[in-house]
């Protein structure tokens, strides 16, 4: 895009404004310095975490994040291997391993140990667990505890280890106790905290548009991981502090209700549940996706002088007399938000998306220049498919997606480098991830007898 | 030995909560954040004890602090934005005016970590950057949280959590294969998520600084953020196709999908494993199928065409149970079910309120409240809530004597330049009508106040 018109000169005004070249040259040299995360020092490196999860992904997925900052994961598997690695989308496999399990395979080890049935393979975990920071696991509340390798047994002799339980419906509580052996899901995690129930069209639309919906991603399970993670960091710090270990308590059940704390809070200043409203919004508006010419183009335009500047550059002007209050334009009556959605759709059909993102960019561009900053700055954007944002230079640039070479599986682009630091970031080393490939290695590194 | 559930009851007591030690006291943080996603990464660090002192621009506020579903406010605020804001000192304090840079430079050499999600270049250009604040002192955390990153060519772009969602790719999975409408994951999810990963960063690099006294700089972009969640790309580079919207079905297992059950209730049912799947067809009375060829084998079950069938078998079945039926049946055989919740339920669930993810918290100026709990229980050192959102400005006073020691005059000084301030009379940024600040202790330099 020409500079002169483009995005750079509407954002960027603070930047360039004047006297501040070398302050400038010293930001871009931290960001430079940012764009490699190779040879740099690992946060976690030299602590061993054990991921003894089963059937459940939300494990994998918060040792996922700690390897990623470098601490040496050791996942324990059954001689016959986590049953998720063959949880994957329409079967979709390379050698026997699913799509899920290669992409959060990443800088692991891999043992197997039979904890289910073996005594002996119990003793090698419980030796590990000696040495371990951070033990991860997902069977049944209990179950680690009548093996004799729970939270209880194993702090008596490493007081610094971080046990993290995670189960539907946690390690405590009445119900906690009476649902122990309920198995998990992303998707039950999803409907039990509460997110379908607000994704789909409003209740009078046909069926089944009207049904709750699931997020399109596994949403249960990667929150459970995050929180999972986030909570053994921070029990991290306090082992750095005092070298006191503590259990760590996540029930995937509170996923997205502790992610996003609405739901509980509208329950209760609300006295009700709120209603299904398709692809409206109930805070902010105009803010979601329309259809356009060409495809689909969001459009976030909310705060009163965005929404203005978007009826100027659709040609709805004559409309701002009706819709001038924000609170006339979110509310609870879904048939009025959806004649306004309506109005804009008539507006974005005429257009396509480069021509609606050009005209709300050159219309920011004026807005940004004019010494009256009530302009607005309604923004405008084409939808991406996962397909569309890989070949976006923006994430090129950022080294989201790298394609990894592998010796067994072949060649396989992951997602990674999603957090930039520039002393410490975390990483993608390998993706290897076959059964028990490391059982040699961490025997010879953990288990010799002394 | 003593019952595994008598042990971890007392472990997780949370009557025991208020009295047990935080991770992050003695932790200052300078924040710039506003909206949702930089103020959820700092609320995470303020619930574990760091002191999170907030910066707003007296008399407007947070963005957010207007913001409510359908307009709807509680005693004058914003109910939704307590859960984000809670434990954090709010500060009025108007950047443009010089006395105010020195303050914030006066705060930034006490502080471990600051953060922004202002526009890239934003807090550079304002003076209140990283490239400012290390100079003042190195060994501070800095956290950036944008859209797309503080370099590449779309840095300069706006954006909000709707953007993310689009940029990542996210916004075009949810929905119906062949429909025209794309569902945004709800709840502004794309600004919550992203904020957890700043936590994990900051945290992150707080262990790195307790081994090595490094401080560093963290850009943080929510689409990125966004797109570590999907393994869609890997299944596209392998495939060469696009999962697309796949609607209620998970087409990771089988059967796995949002179901209609005989009373009329929603229920997700998905089964993970071998066993879980053997124990739904028991619970069926559909052995039969695991003697099929078609679904003998994992992946081959997983094929298009046979999850279609089972789905429908699945979904028949269902119609003829009711829904407490089901999650018996689930419970006794042993396979993932649960019913779809939603914001009422959520809200008075026992279960929550006993384990603490959901809470009725008491507070000083706005009464009881409840609020989400922590995503994580921790035994020894758990987050909690200590206050709710505050007035704008509420704890100039109290921050500037108590954490800078300045003088009740000088304070005066500069409330009557406009360089600290408060509130408009505006629901959002206001205290309750019939909440008397006069009278309130913290808001008058934390001295006792006769009645």
């Amino acid at each position: 895009m020409n500079k002169k018109n483009g995005q750079e000169q509407v954002y960027a005004r603070y930047v360039a404004s004047g006297k501040t070249i070398e302050h400038l040259t010293s930001w871009g040299k931290t960001l430079a310095e940012m764009m490699n995360p190779e040879g740099k020092p690992e946060v976690l490196e030299g602590l061993l975490v054990l991921e003894a999860s089963y059937a459940n992904f939300a494990g994998i997925i918060a040792a996922s994040f700690l390897a990623e900052f470098g601490a040496e994961v050791v996942k324990i598997e059954p001689p016959a291997g986590d049953p998720v690695r063959g949880v994957t989308p329409y079967g979709e496999n390379i050698k026997g391993i699913g799509i899920p399990f290669l992409v959060e395979g990443r800088n692991k080890r891999y043992i197997t140990l039979d904890l289910q049935n073996s005594v002996k393979d119990r003793e090698d975990f419980q030796k590990l667990a000696e040495k371990a920071a951070i033990v991860i696991e997902t069977f049944p509340a209990g179950q680690m505890d009548s093996w004799g390798i729970g939270y209880r047994q194993l702090q008596t002799k490493n007081p610094g280890l971080i046990y993290v339980a995670i189960t539907p419906y946690g390690h405590y509580t009445e119900k906690g106790q009476k649902f122990a052996r309920f198995p998990d899901a992303d998707l039950t995690s999803q409907a039990g905290s509460g997110l379908p129930a607000q994704v789909g069209d409003p209740i009078n639309s046909p069926e089944p548009y009207n049904w709750p919906l699931r997020a399109g991603m596994w949403a249960g399970w990667y929150i459970s991981g995050l929180s999972a993670a986030l909570g053994a960091t921070v029990a991290l710090l306090y082992r750095q502090k005092t070298g006191e270990g503590q259990m760590v308590d996540i029930a995937t059940m509170d996923a997205y209700t502790c992610m996003v704390g609405f739901p509980p809070t509208i329950g209760f200043t609300w006295e009700k549940a709120r209603p299904r409203i398709g692809v409206l919004d109930f805070i902010l508006y105009p803010y979601g996706m329309w259809k356009c010419k060409d495809g689909y183009v969001v459009i976030a335009a909310p705060r009163d002088h965005d929404f203005r500047a978007l009826l100027k550059i659709l040609g709805l002007w004559k409309l701002e007399d009706d819709w001038r209050y924000t609170a006339d334009r979110i509310p609870d009556v879904i048939e009025q938000a959806m004649v306004l959605y309506k109005a804009i759709e008539e507006k974005t059909l005429q257009y396509t998306a480069d021509e609606l993102v050009r005209k709300a960019l050159s219309y920011s561009a004026k807005a940004a220049r004019s010494k009256w900053r009530g302009g607005g700055v309604p923004i405008v954007m084409k939808m991406n498919t996962p397909a569309t944002a890989m070949e976006s230079p923006q994430f090129a640039v950022r080294k989201i997606f790298e394609e990894i070479k592998d010796e067994e599986l072949g060649s396989l682009l992951i997602n990674t480098n999603y957090i930039k630091m520039s002393a410490s970031p975390p990483r993608v080393k390998w993706i290897s991830c076959s059964l028990g490939k490391d059982n040699e290695y961490i025997r010879q590194k953990y288990l010799q007898k002394d | 030995m003593e019952d595994y559930f008598s042990f971890t009851a007392d472990l997780f007591n949370p009557q025991k909560i208020s009295s047990k030690p935080e991770v992050l006291t003695g932790i200052r943080v300078l924040d710039f954040t506003h909206v949702i996603f930089g103020p959820t990464a700092t609320r995470i660090l303020a619930t574990y004890g760091a002191e999170v002192i907030k910066i707003e621009l007296p008399y407007h506020g947070d963005l957010w602090r207007p913001a409510t579903y359908w307009g709807k406010y509680w005693k004058h605020s914003n109910p939704l934005w307590h859960f984000v804001t809670q434990n954090k000192y709010f500060v009025g304090l108007d950047l443009k005016h010089p006395e105010a840079k020195k303050i914030i430079y006066r705060l930034a050499e006490s502080c471990d970590i600051a953060a922004e999600n202002f526009a890239p270049g934003t807090a550079e250009a304002w003076g209140v950057g990283y490239t400012q604040l290390s100079k003042i002192n190195p060994q501070i955390i800095y956290l950036s949280c944008s859209t797309y990153g503080q370099y590449g060519p779309l840095r300069f772009y706006p954006g909000w959590d709707l953007l993310a969602q689009a940029a990542s790719g996210v916004l075009s999975l949810t929905g119906y294969p062949d429909t025209e409408k794309y569902y945004k994951l709800p709840d502004y999810l794309g600004d919550f998520i992203p904020g957890n990963f700043g936590a994990l960063a900051v945290l992150m690099a707080l262990y790195f600084r307790n081994k090595t006294g490094k401080g560093q700089y963290i850009d943080l972009a929510q689409s990125e953020a966004l797109m570590r969640l999907l393994y869609h790309f890997t299944f596209l580079h392998l495939t060469g196709r696009e999962l697309g919207r796949t609607g209620n079905v998970d087409p990771t297992m089988v059967p796995a999908s949002i179901f209609k059950t005989g009373d009329g209730k929603f229920l997700a049912l998905a089964c993970v494993t071998e066993e879980q799947f053997s124990a739904l067809c028991a619970a069926m009375g559909r052995e039969d199928l695991l003697q099929n060829k078609l679904y003998q084998n994992p992946f081959e079950r997983l094929k298009p065409a046979n999850v279609q069938a089972l789905t429908k078998i699945t979904a028949d079945w269902l119609k003829t149970v009711s829904l407490e039926e089901v999650l018996n049946l689930a419970q006794e055989k042993g396979f993932p079910a649960a019913e779809v919740l939603d914001d009422w339920q959520i809200c008075h669930d026992p279960w929550r309120r006993e384990r603490g993810s959901v809470i009725l918290f008491k507070d000083e100026i706005y009464g009881e409240i409840i609020l989400a709990g922590p995503s994580a229980q921790l035994s020894k050192t758990p987050a909690r809530t200590k206050w709710i959102a505050r007035p704008v400005g509420y704890h100039n006073r109290i921050v500037l004597k108590k954490f800078l020691g300045l003088g009740e005059e000088e304070i005066t000084a500069l409330e009557k330049e406009r360089v600290i301030g408060t509130f408009d009379d505006r629901p959002g940024l206001k205290p309750p009508i019939y909440y008397n600040l006069d009278a309130d202790p913290i808001f008058n330099y934390g001295r006792e106040v006769r009645q």
